[in-house]
């Protein structure tokens, strides 16, 4: 039960390992909320932060543009569909990924024969091992090494038995020493014995002073008889500590190397050589279930440097972070350690996005994938590392049996991957597959899988990192595409949550732009920028941009003076306002003048028009001024009222006239009544009028006219 | 002698009327009011005024109308105003006969007739 609780704290933290470690690198320094970032981008700049430079427009662009890719990897992220999206989300993990779903199966001859020599060797060293099982499984392993994908591994199984075997004979010499050390120790012991016994006195005693002297004489001679057993006493003793010492430090340093290669080939996912590694330390070592004390112990030792490194502020920065430390260097899958939130739950995982060498736990080289590079940052790595394992695993025992629960759990996950695929539930076929590989990479029942049991996983993994590199790219419309095409192909992708935040972001932008038609209409050109740079840094083909550029465009046209004053003019001329176009005939003369539009015709000769009647008018109200300063009232009005019957809607000239008529009331009387009794074809009484009018002002055109057109209606005939 | 009377004053009567209009007729009409005229013609339309005027202008001459002219109302013909009162008159072909020029003095006569048109039906110099 205590087993089964660890497995699936292990399962859990081997499949979600890299995904952790990716999300924990994305959320490293990132707010952890795009709506925060948004609002306090917003709160910084409502706070009045100037903008007065193009690398400000740079700064807001990024920063809406990094709210936009962190909404939307967080709506990647965020949306349940699977974690292996987190996982593709690295583009190591994804890559190697890709390149197992391209890779042939391995059915080939030396494949073949690898796989039977690490059967046979599991076979031969299956409990209880005779041995001779034990001597032909270690003699199998360097056959085994010779295949590629084995990287060596049987051989350095091997290496260790024959160093764990080796340490063996030298304790069993040194302890056959210590035996005879002992027998000479226990004559030295005799000797020395008899040498502290008194002899008989030589001499008799006469006195009470030859008394005193014989006693001196006799300890003196005891001392000389002791001193050769003595030294031989001391020195066999010293040496049977010292061989003592020897002996444990051989087997400690043996079993620990043993155990360090146990644990790194589990981290490894070398599942197979876990147990047959572990095998063969059953028969080298009886240590039972206490096996991997000596790894603690040596682990416990290991001091850590609370003041030293980054390694320990990321974790207590950021706990999820900093417990994803992963072997150094390139190559395969490498080493990692993962410690919970507060260290609790420590355990060893794999590590997809290091990539190490699989240098971990040998207690030389190992590298952790922290930033810190100092010694003693590196050895509080190791030391974390190290305890980790230790808390983890108690026996060897224990790790055998993970060990063996994983190869099932495998094979389970690639028959259940097969059974979705064929039932088309390509999701959570992949899902399946990514977690059989991320665990079991070297396990046959994956590396079996042909390309095509592979293809429509493929094309699914292509799609989901088009899906990330969409959502990392910011580009929302790219991202809308692969999510639809992921839908056309999955049709068990669930798009809902990512559709959903896509929709915010773009609604986002959108928002953007309204603020920005605000600030516009208010003249704030300030926020304008401020607001469009951000509108387009979260979703740069925004069709609102485009209307809003166009908006804008034609608003900056209008502010142009020609182009404000062609629009002025052709609403003055609507509205026959010719006057109001004759006290700025300069101004419309220049834009009308450069009007390359196709009304520029019809403006140039409204323009003319103008200009002509305004010359009329003004020649006779200039006119009729002159002629008024003479006194000559009548003869001014008659002017104005020839130019006043040709533009009567003129308010000057009609205002001059007004007055000019009280000036020369009778004759603008007699003018009006002719025209009166005219219109009524009263012709006689017309002309009567006529008369009397140019008898008050001869000079007058009007009368003499009005004269002549009532005579002809009078006397048609007349000559 | 009384036949002698009669012929004599028959021909003096005779005589008068070919020559001037007829002083007797002129005696009793009424003089035009010019400022009635001016101000609604139409309410005499059809009325036969006398007029003491001087002949100011030819306006036309139609053969089958007749003669316009305008004609300046004597001052003391009616109270005389100050403003000088000009009238159109028509000389019909009947009295194509009648010389008019600038200047003479008659005692017309008129009607007036439709548009207001003052119609001379006699003219005498006084």
């Amino acid at each position: 039960m205590k087993n089964s609780k660890r497995f699936c704290l292990l399962s859990l933290l081997i499949g979600c390992a890299a995904a952790v470690n990716i999300q924990a690198q994305q959320q490293g320094g990132a707010p952890s909320d795009n709506a925060n970032t948004v609002h306090e981008t917003g709160q910084q700049y409502k706070q009045g932060n100037p903008l007065t430079s193009a690398s400000d427009n740079t700064i807001i662009g990024r920063s809406g543009q990094g709210a936009a890719n962190l909404g939307v990897q967080k709506a990647i992220l965020n949306s349940k569909i699977n974690s292996f999206i987190a996982f593709f989300n690295n583009p190591m993990a994804g890559t190697q990924f890709e390149q197992f779903l391209n890779a042939p199966p391995e059915t080939s001859e030396a494949a073949e024969r690898y796989r039977s020599n690490i059967s046979k060797i599991m076979d031969l060293l299956a409990p209880p091992a005779s041995k001779a099982n034990q001597d032909a499984a270690y003699a199998l392993l360097p056959k085994a090494s010779e295949f590629e994908s084995d990287a060596n591994i049987c051989t350095t199984i091997h290496d260790a038995v024959y160093a764990a075997a080796n340490s063996r004979v030298e304790i069993a010499r040194l302890t056959e020493l210590n035996d005879q050390l002992e027998k000479q120790r226990k004559i030295a012991e005799y000797n020395n014995l008899l040498a502290s016994r008194d002899r008989p006195l030589q001499q008799t005693v006469t006195d009470k002073n030859d008394v005193a002297n014989n006693n001196a004489n006799q300890q003196l001679e005891r001392q000389a008889r002791m001193e050769p057993t003595k030294r031989e006493l001391a020195s066999v003793g010293q040496t049977i500590e010292h061989n003592k010492m020897q002996i444990a430090t051989a087997e400690g340093r043996a079993k620990f190397q043993f155990q360090s290669l146990i644990l790194q080939l589990f981290v490894q996912r070398r599942y197979q050589h876990v147990i047959i590694a572990n095998r063969f330390y059953r028969a080298l070592f009886d240590d039972g279930d206490q096996s991997l004390e000596s790894f603690q112990q040596m682990a416990d030792k290991l001091g850590y440097n609370k003041q030293a490194g980054q390694a320990k502020l990321v974790a207590e920065g950021n706990p999820n972070v900093a417990g994803a430390v992963g072997s150094g260097g390139g190559g395969a899958h490498g080493v990692g350690a993962s410690t919970g939130t507060n260290g609790s739950g420590a355990s060893v995982g794999n590590n997809n996005d290091g990539g190490g060498d699989g240098s971990a736990l040998s207690m030389s080289g190992l590298q952790f994938g922290i930033q810190n590079v100092s010694v003693e940052s590196l050895m509080n790595a190791v030391s974390s590392g190290m305890k980790t394992a230790s808390r983890t695993f108690k026996s060897l025992s224990q790790l055998d049996g993970i060990a063996n629960e994983i190869i099932r759990d495998v094979n389970e996950g690639v028959k259940s991957y097969k059974f979705l695929l064929s039932q088309n539930e390509i999701e959570a076929a992949t899902a399946q597959l990514v977690s059989a590989w991320s665990k079991g990479q070297y396990l046959p029942s994956v590396q079996l899988l042909t390309q095509d049991e592979k293809r429509k996983s493929l094309k699914f993994a292509q799609l989901v990192n088009k899906l990330v590199n969409s959502g990392q790219s910011g580009n929302i419309d790219a991202l809308s595409s692969a999510v639809a095409e992921m839908k056309k192909e999955a049709a068990d992708f669930d798009d809902t949550e990512i559709l959903s935040n896509i929709q915010g972001v773009k609604l986002a932008s959108s928002m953007h732009i309204a603020q920005a038609r605000v600030a516009a209409s208010k003249g704030d050109l300030q926020t304008v920028q401020t607001e469009i740079t951000r509108a387009a840094g979260i979703w740069p083909n925004n069709p609102d941009l485009q209307t809003f550029s166009s908006d804008m465009t034609k608003v900056s046209q209008e502010a142009d003076p020609m182009v404000h004053a062609r629009t002025e003019f052709d609403q003055l001329y609507e509205q026959k306002s010719y006057r109001q176009i004759f006290e700025g005939i300069d101004k419309y003369a220049v834009a009308v003048g450069t009007d390359t539009s196709t009304n520029s015709a019809t403006r140039l000769n409204n323009l003319n028009q103008v200009k002509k009647r305004m010359q009329d008018i003004e020649t006779s109200i200039m006119r009729s001024q002159e002629i008024a300063r003479r006194g000559d009232y009548a003869g001014a009005w008659e002017g104005l009222e020839v130019t006043f019957t040709q533009y009567p809607d003129d308010q000057k000239l009609g205002q001059m006239r007004a007055d000019l008529t009280t000036q020369a009331a009778d004759f603008v009387h007699d003018i009006r009544e002719a025209k009166s009794y005219e219109e009524k074809k009263e012709y006689g009484s017309a002309l009567a009028w006529y008369l009397r009018s140019q008898s008050r002002y001869p000079m007058s055109d009007l009368s003499k006219q009005g004269i002549e057109r009532v005579v002809k209606q009078l006397l048609p005939d007349a000559n | 002698m009384i036949a002698l009377i009669v012929l004599l004053a028959g021909g003096g009567a005779y005589f008068g009327l070919h020559q001037g209009g007829g002083d007797a007729s002129l005696r009793t009409t009424e003089e035009l009011d010019p400022q009635i005229y001016y101000n609604n013609a139409n309410s005499l339309r059809g009325n036969t005024y006398k007029m003491d005027v001087e002949i100011d202008s030819a306006l036309g001459n139609s053969a089958t109308k007749g003669r316009l002219f305008s004609v300046l109302l004597k001052k003391d013909a009616k109270g005389g105003n100050s403003a000088p009162e000009i009238l159109p008159v028509l000389l019909p072909p009947d009295l194509g006969s009648l010389t008019i020029q600038k200047g003479q003095h008659y005692i017309m006569k008129v009607k007036v007739i439709e548009n207001g048109l003052l119609k001379v039906e006699e003219a005498t110099k006084p």
